[in-house]
């Protein structure tokens, strides 16, 4: 094996199916669902086809069939070979049904009182008006809220029950009753459309923005920089209980914060000493959701800017400091000129990368508010999840919630090249040094 | 065994490093291929040793053409600069590695092991790791590993840059002893002339991808084709002197050298390349300047003496300061060891 | 760290702001083994009442043993497929002549940054598609994919420090280029190879939203979703149960983060989500 193309290719190969697989192909079903209406209702297969009140009402409104509407609504009698067969099992009279076969075969009716007065013309007429009402019932025929498999099932059962369609009719009645998913554009309309959607804008970008600045590259800095001018010990313990949130599962990370701040956990009980009724002060109001949902995602994200800003200040050559200390610079200055200019690129990365990373996650918002109080913790990928995949109403809106994952997909694509802009992509592909 | 480079080039996707390269390498010699760096010189130890694609021309082992070769069928030995040891490995299985390619028996390998262990003198280190080891000895194991399949050729890609001056010193006599004692066909890659001078039987000059003279060290120190070739040799360097000749004599600004040799060209611009140790007191042909710089370096004193029309000429005596700074001397010059150079640098 | 400045402001500056997060470590383990009265925050017996979810199973919830066997079958069996997917990939895109190499890098390179969880809800209907819906299997090769693309880039990264002159000599030496990167390249990297297994290791026995909506079930059910499910019931608050179960599901985590803290911090400072 010295080709090193076909030994690359097979290294390569699972790699490149598992991202297939869970990547390219969710990108482009995501985009596909995001034009269906799929939901739980719909299902996710193909669906059946149901004549029910309200899709007879949709084939009055939207395919202006309101007559054909209206005769499938009707309860029917018809005299047909199912419906003698079945009296004659029944142990009807056989001169009756060959009578009913001969005189009434094939004939609908209205109501009932019109089949039983057809039926009293007969000779061999039932005498008794509960035998006659019987014999009727077993003409009875609809196909109101039955469930055909397919199309051609339903039109034979309306044919059978002596309605008889034109071209146009069989289409229309085919569309208004199938109760699958079907292609359409009205996800994006709707998003547009809704003043959520709006809001819902707005929280993402007061999330990301607040919890970016504050914390995952401000309080990093801080965080860097102290543990920077700290003796060793002291310096990795601070950095080891900061790295804490980040290592610990986020479900156990959030039920922290609510023994913090629910109305019988620890700020409720401390701030009782001051005579501060208990209250959630995770939920209360929208103001303090929003500390507390920055305050938990900050806390998270604080580490990872920490650990790439220490490493850049540690790779400050030592001499710089002791010079500049031996030129009588104070600790401000010497952050002011020779620590932050080190750290303008690991700024601008952890900026990018976290600013991506921001937006698509509401793990922990989930988990701490749910999007609440009121909606007003919700984010773009909240709502998305939420639409698609877990909500109070039970009917999981598939269609729409891939529209919106689209949109973050699509973000998330232009971001990720962009990053790929930033960062040096040329030296990263050098060629191989060994040409075989 | 004897390596041919026929028509050899090599070029990076639109750049051209070598072209149209002919070398060839005596069975059992040790040749240098000598240059500053980006010369191409590592480019071509590397196609001979098959890591690099030759993009023209033909490589021959022996009479075999192994242009189109892969590396791991073409029996070359190669030590590199920082050594590659095995970090993982101990160094008898270092080692003892190519023969485990190769499926040799365990024994076998103990065997040859040992013995090469032996050549090179570190059979008390056989079961430590590299990192145990220091720069000198890290070297003799990369060259018994080298060495232990019998390869057909040996390169060294500047295998003393990574060591200390003492260490460098033991090193070069050790190596060529190796080589002498085995008899293989090796290939030294250096920037240093000393080294390709001290260990090599040839030395190939080369830049910017071709080779400029393929010469004896001794040969090449004395009759140098241009004045690339005879400033890279020699330590302390060679100085030029700008000038015109008529006749038999040379005249610049303040100096006029008469010179015995028939390279003689009436009224043409020349370079003088005279070596510091042509340029004493007691040799006839005189010339005065101011000494600008005195080095003492022990032995010896070098001193740089500035002519009157501001070029340099250097001189390296015995022992005894014969001149301090800012002092006016009269000294000679050997004429029968000028050597003199057109206006592009080619020996006339 | 230099000499000339005063330590202890720092010390203090950073104190106080770590204080809340302190307090809220040191409360989640006291609050296991104590009681204290309602409205007071110092306990005043000890108990271990909150840890009888180890030898009782909870009213409509599945054993915390069952949890806790498909978690760590979660985590393990993740960890191994990144392990092993990565360690090839990376070596092909570091150091082979790959067709489309180029391509592949920038690929990984964007699927690293790429946020992964907006893919779920696709993710959730190709499961439903392939019958892998609310089976450990399903979840545990959408999550294996999900960390590939970070695998791959730090294997990358670490296979890039290797000198190639170790290549090199194997290969003069006469070994192929699949012995050089088995016998002499990937014993270099080891040291890689623990920490992201350490990494995805903690990655999967963490994760919450995959297993949450890919496979909710009580049967396959994993630690995560066990305890956000115990503390979403409203019927049955208990706190110290919830940080009992929360302690129980964090212990593992702790003690590999205590033992592997040099080679994690380097792998969460060499650009993971968050």
């Amino acid at each position: 094996m010295n080709g090193s193309k076909s030994l690359g290719l097979m290294l390569l190969t699972p790699a490149i199916v598992f991202v297939l697989l869970f990547f390219v192909a969710p990108v482009i079903l995501t985009a596909v669902f995001a034009l269906t209406n799929m939901s739980t209702a719909t299902g996710i297969t193909g669906g059946a086809y149901q004549v029910t009140q309200s899709s007879l009402r949709k084939l009055a409104e939207s395919y202006g069939q309101a007559e054909l509407a209206n005769t499938l609504a009707e309860t029917r009698y018809t005299v047909n070979e199912e419906g003698l067969e079945a009296i004659a099992a029944d142990g009807a009279d056989a001169r009756l049904v060959a009578e009913m076969r001969a005189k009434l075969g094939g004939r609908s009716f209205e109501k009932r009182r019109d089949l039983e007065s057809a039926i009293k013309t007969l000779n061999s007429r039932p005498r008794n008006t509960r035998a006659l009402k019987a014999l009727s019932d077993t003409f009875h025929r609809s196909i109101v809220n039955e469930r055909f498999e397919s199309a051609d099932a339903m039109l034979r059962a309306t044919t059978n029950l002596g309605v008889a369609l034109s071209a146009d009719q069989k289409s229309a009645l085919a569309d208004a009753t199938y109760t699958g998913w079907v292609w359409t554009t009205q996800n994006f309309t709707r998003m547009i459309a809704l003043p959520d959607t709006q809001r819902t804008l707005i929280n993402t970008f007061i999330y990301v923005f607040a919890t970016l600045a504050i914390f995952n590259t401000g309080f990093a800095l801080v965080l860097s920089i102290a543990t920077h001018y700290m003796p060793a010990r002291p310096a990795g313990i601070f950095r080891a209980i900061w790295l804490l949130p980040r290592i610990s599962p986020p479900v156990l990370y959030v039920l922290l914060w609510k023994w913090l701040a629910w109305d019988t956990g620890f700020l409720s009980n401390f701030l009782a000493n001051f005579g501060v009724a208990p209250r959630n002060w995770l939920l209360d109001n929208p103001t303090n959701a929003w500390i507390f949902i920055v305050l938990i995602n900050g806390f998270v994200g604080a580490s990872m800017g920490m650990l790439i800003f220490s490493s850049a200040i540690k790779a400050i050559p030592g001499s710089l400091f002791h010079a500049s200390e031996v030129d009588g610079a104070s600790r401000w200055q010497q952050i002011r000129y020779i620590i932050l200019p080190q750290l303008r690129w690991p700024i601008l990365f952890i900026t990018c990368y976290q600013s991506l990373s921001l937006l698509t996650s509401f793990e922990y918002i989930l988990l701490a508010t749910e999007g609440g109080p009121g909606g007003a913790t919700e984010v773009w990928a909240l709502k998305t999840y939420l639409t698609a995949l877990n909500n109070y109403a039970g009917n999981l809106e598939y269609g729409y919630g891939a529209a919106l994952a689209l949109v973050l997909v699509v973000v998330g694509v232009v971001l990720s090249l962009a990053y790929l802009k930033v960062f040096d992509f040329k030296t990263m592909v050098r060629p191989p040094r060994i040409e075989q | 065994m004897r390596i041919l480079l026929k028509n050899f080039g090599k070029s990076f996707g639109a750049v051209n490093v070598i072209e149209n390269l002919n070398l060839e390498i005596h069975d059992g010699e040790m040749l240098a291929l000598l240059g500053p760096s980006g010369c191409g010189k590592s480019t071509t130890l590397f196609a001979v040793c098959g890591i690099h694609k030759v993009t023209a021309g033909q490589i021959l082992f022996g009479d075999r053409d192994v242009t189109h070769v892969p590396s791991q069928q073409r029996n070359v030995g190669v030590v590199f600069q920082n050594y590659a040891l095995y970090p993982h490995l101990s160094i008898a299985e270092n080692i003892g590695f190519p023969l485990k390619i190769r499926k040799e028996s365990a024994a076998e390998i103990k065997r040859k092991v040992h013995e090469m262990a032996d050549l090179v003198q570190i059979g008390a280190l056989l079961d430590r790791r590299p990192a145990e080891l220091s720069g000198g000895q890290q070297q003799r194991v990369a060259l018994a590993r080298a060495l232990i399949r019998r390869p057909d050729v040996l390169l060294l890609d500047e295998p003393l840059a990574n060591l200390d001056a003492k260490l460098r010193l033991e090193m070069r006599s050790e190596i060529r002893r190796i080589q002498q004692e085995t008899g293989i066909t090796a290939i030294l890659v250096t920037h240093d002339q000393v080294e390709a001078m001290s260990m090599c039987d040839r030395i190939a000059i080369m830049k910017q991808g071709q080779i400029v003279q393929i010469a004896a060290p001794m040969e090449m120190y004395d009759n140098p084709v241009s004045d690339f070739v005879a400033g890279f040799l020699g330590n302390p360097p060679i100085a030029f002197v700008d000038g015109a000749l008529t006749g038999s004599v040379f005249e610049s600004s303040g100096i006029r050298i008469e010179l015995p040799s028939a390279a003689q060209r009436n009224g043409g611009p020349v370079k003088l390349g005279i070596r510091p140790e042509n340029f004493q007191p007691e040799f006839p042909q005189k010339v005065s300047g101011e000494v600008t710089f005195v080095e003492s370096q022990g032995r010896e004193t070098l001193y740089d003496v500035r002519l009157d029309d501001g070029q340099i000429l250097r001189s390296i005596q015995g022992h005894a300061v014969r001149a301090g700074v800012g002092e006016r001397v009269s000294w000679g010059i050997s004429p029968d060891n000028i050597l003199i150079f057109d206006e592009k640098g080619a020996r006339l | 760290m230099t000499g000339n400045y005063k330590t202890w402001p720092m010390i203090l500056l950073l104190g106080i702001i770590t204080v809340p997060l302190v307090l809220m470590y040191v409360y989640l383990f006291v609050d296991t083994v104590t009681n204290s009265a309602p409205g007071s925050l110092v306990p005043n017996e000890i108990t271990g009442e909150h840890w009888r979810f180890l030898w009782q199973t909870l009213p409509g919830r599945p054993s915390i043993w069952t949890a806790t066997f498909n978690t760590f079958l979660f985590a393990t069996v993740t960890t191994l497929i990144v392990l092993s997917v990565s360690s090839t990939a990376g070596y092909a895109l570091s150091r082979l002549n790959v067709p489309f190499r180029a391509f592949f890098l920038a690929g990984v390179m964007v699927l690293h940054a790429f946020p992964t969880v907006t893919l779920i809800i696709a993710i959730f209907l190709i499961l439903q598609f392939l019958g892998m819906y609310n089976t450990l299997i399903g979840v545990i090769l959408v999550k294996a994919s999900l960390e590939l693309p970070f695998g791959i880039w730090i294997m990358k990264g670490f296979y890039d420090t290797v000198p190639w002159e170790i290549e090199m000599a194997g290969i003069q030496d006469g070994a192929s280029r699949f012995t050089v990167w088995h016998k002499l390249v990937l014993p270099q990297v080891m040291p890689a190879i623990s920490a992201l297994g350490i990494f995805s290791f903690l990655a999967g026995w963490s994760e919450f939203i995959l297993p949450l909506v890919l496979a909710p079930d009580n049967k396959v059910q994993v630690l995560s979703v066990y305890l956000a499910a115990l503390i979403a019931d409203d019927n049955n608050f208990d706190m110290a149960l919830f940080k009992s179960v929360g302690v129980f599901y964090v212990l593992p985590v702790i003690v590999l983060f205590l033992f592997f803290q040099k080679r994690l911090m380097s792998i969460y400072g060499g650009g993971t989500k968050g």
